[in-house]
């Protein structure tokens, strides 16, 4: 008798029940504590399907959420404060970067009426294209590493059906093991990435690169990395890294050249009150050399001492873009992470008190039929 | 008379202020820069650099670039480089070692020119360990 009483207590807004049931049912956290038997005498008994967790899992539930949401808003904080060292790098490269434009800028002047013929400007029939595939470390930064292993699949498909050959160069743990698992995909090397590229690991895939190219084992080799568009938006792209074009620009893969002098910068601010990033595109004036300058060589020698640092700086700016989307991704990935832990918290704390209260009305039921029952 | 010695590699700047004499290993042989050098521009080969402050040399393993020696202002571009004392010899050491014997397994055209860079820089950054101590 006192069963069906506390049915009727326990359920005062049947309006709330769903919200209840569903989200009992739907535990992602534990799931088979969810399912077990509830040890509690006092069962409310919903009359529609859904398991109910008793208050002792309840409890269990919010304070896993409560650690798991710590844990997402350290990673968004720790995130947020690399992407500002990745950009520190990315300014720490300009000069490099606008000494070399200049220079090369004023050795083409000089070069107008020559012909050039220098290993890595030679274009050659295309037979077998290298694909360098740059991708992130970690997990956790949303969809990162699938959009840029998604448009290397697509771009392979692409080489396969126009009849060439081609082979990748992985760059990055989590490219690593995709490509680890598929043999059938003819990969070059591995190569991981640091936590902050530095020139050293440039250096690296420049070699394997120039080595590739100046053997004629390929004929074109493609960069295939994550540009920097905004903290919520990234965008794959393929550039062609060689046959570079003796001005130095890079040419994307549907033809569209980006001059070397043309910088693309950007920036960390907070804009009321929000992080966001600017991008700024600086062009870098190129002033004319002395003219009583004197090459200790002939300029087409200078050029191929000049050709490897134009590629090396455009390898490690492809790493720090990348790796600045991955930190961004993450940020935004685990900002989403937090909200929705403290939504989840914020439900299963109120499915709580309501299960406590009514547990106490229960109690309080209980006692007064007692009392009741003797007098 | 001072000269301003900029090394720029693509991630840092690795040197920025005044010395009082270079010398520079480029393809075509060493040269030494004092103060109110003619203006030149030159490819720079994989070598070491040294640096002269009030008698004291300091070394610095260069991997290649380009050097431009305008009106007492010296800006070189490297591939990468690395002070001396920043370079570890026992790392070095085994780096030289790691990379001949990577020559000598090498086939084919690609490893031979991928083996014969690494053992130039390898080569570079002991001798530039040893050089301070001589």
């Amino acid at each position: 008798m006192s069963c069906s009483n506390l049915t009727m207590w326990a359920s005062p807004r049947p309006s709330l029940r769903p919200d209840f049931d569903s989200l009992c049912s739907r535990s992602l956290i534990a799931p088979s504590r969810l399912f077990s038997a509830s040890p509690s005498p006092s069962s409310h008994r919903v009359p529609s399907t859904a398991v109910h967790c008793g208050l002792r899992e309840l409890r269990g539930r919010i304070d896993s959420v409560k650690n798991t949401q710590k844990i997402t808003e350290a990673m968004k904080l720790v995130a947020a404060a690399k992407v500002r060292r990745a950009q520190e790098a990315v300014v720490s490269g300009r000069p490099f970067s606008e000494t070399l434009v200049e220079v090369l800028y004023n050795i083409n002047e000089q070069l107008q009426t020559e012909d050039v013929d220098i290993p890595l400007t030679k274009v050659r029939p295309v037979k077998k294209i290298a694909l360098v595939v740059v991708t992130g470390d970690r997990g956790l930064c949303g969809g990162f590493n699938n959009y840029i292993i998604k448009k290397a699949e697509s771009r392979i498909a692409d080489i396969k059906k126009l009849g060439l050959d081609y082979t990748v160069i992985s760059v990055g743990k989590k490219g690593n093991t995709y490509f680890q698992r598929r043999p059938y995909i003819p990969v070059d090397r591995f190569l991981v990435g640091g936590s902050l590229p530095t020139s050293k690991e440039a250096q690296a895939i420049a070699d394997d690169v120039f080595s590739l190219f100046v053997s004629e084992e390929v004929d074109k080799v493609e960069l295939l990395y994550t540009k920097f568009v905004s903290l919520v938006k990234s965008d794959p792209v393929i550039h062609t890294l060689l046959p570079l074009s003796p001005r130095g620009e890079i040419c994307d893969i549907n033809g569209v050249c980006v001059d070397a002098a043309d910088d693309e910068l950007f920036r960390l601010t907070t804009k009321e009150g929000k992080l966001t990033v600017e991008r700024e595109t600086v062009r870098t004036p190129t002033p004319a050399f002395s003219p009583i300058l004197q090459f200790e060589q002939d300029p087409v020698q200078i050029l191929d001492a000049l050709l490897p640092l134009y590629l090396n700086s455009q390898i490690l700016r492809a790493l720090q873009e990348s790796l600045a989307s991955e930190l961004a991704a993450r940020m935004s990935a685990m900002s989403n992470a937090t909200d929705n832990a403290i939504e989840l918290k914020r439900s299963l704390s109120i499915a709580y008190n309501r299960q406590r209260q009514a547990k106490i009305t229960g109690e309080l039921l209980e006692i007064v039929a007692g009392a009741d029952a003797l007098t | 008379m001072t000269l301003n010695l900029c090394v720029l590699t693509p991630n840092r700047i690795i040197w920025d202020s005044e010395v009082k004499e270079i010398i520079l290993s480029t393809n075509s042989g060493q040269i030494g820069v004092l103060p109110n050098h003619a203006p030149i521009a030159t490819a720079v080969d994989i070598g070491l650099l040294r640096i002269r402050l009030n008698d004291q040399w300091l070394t610095v393993a260069l991997m290649g670039g380009f050097a431009r020696i305008g009106n007492n202002d010296i800006t070189i571009l490297g591939n990468d480089a690395e002070m001396s004392t920043d370079i570890d010899p026992q790392e070095a050491q085994q780096a030289l070692e790691i990379a001949e014997a990577n020559l000598s397994r090498a086939e084919g055209k690609r490893q031979a020119i991928e083996a014969n860079l690494a053992l130039r820089r390898a080569r570079t950054r002991v001798e530039a360990v040893n050089a301070i101590s001589s």
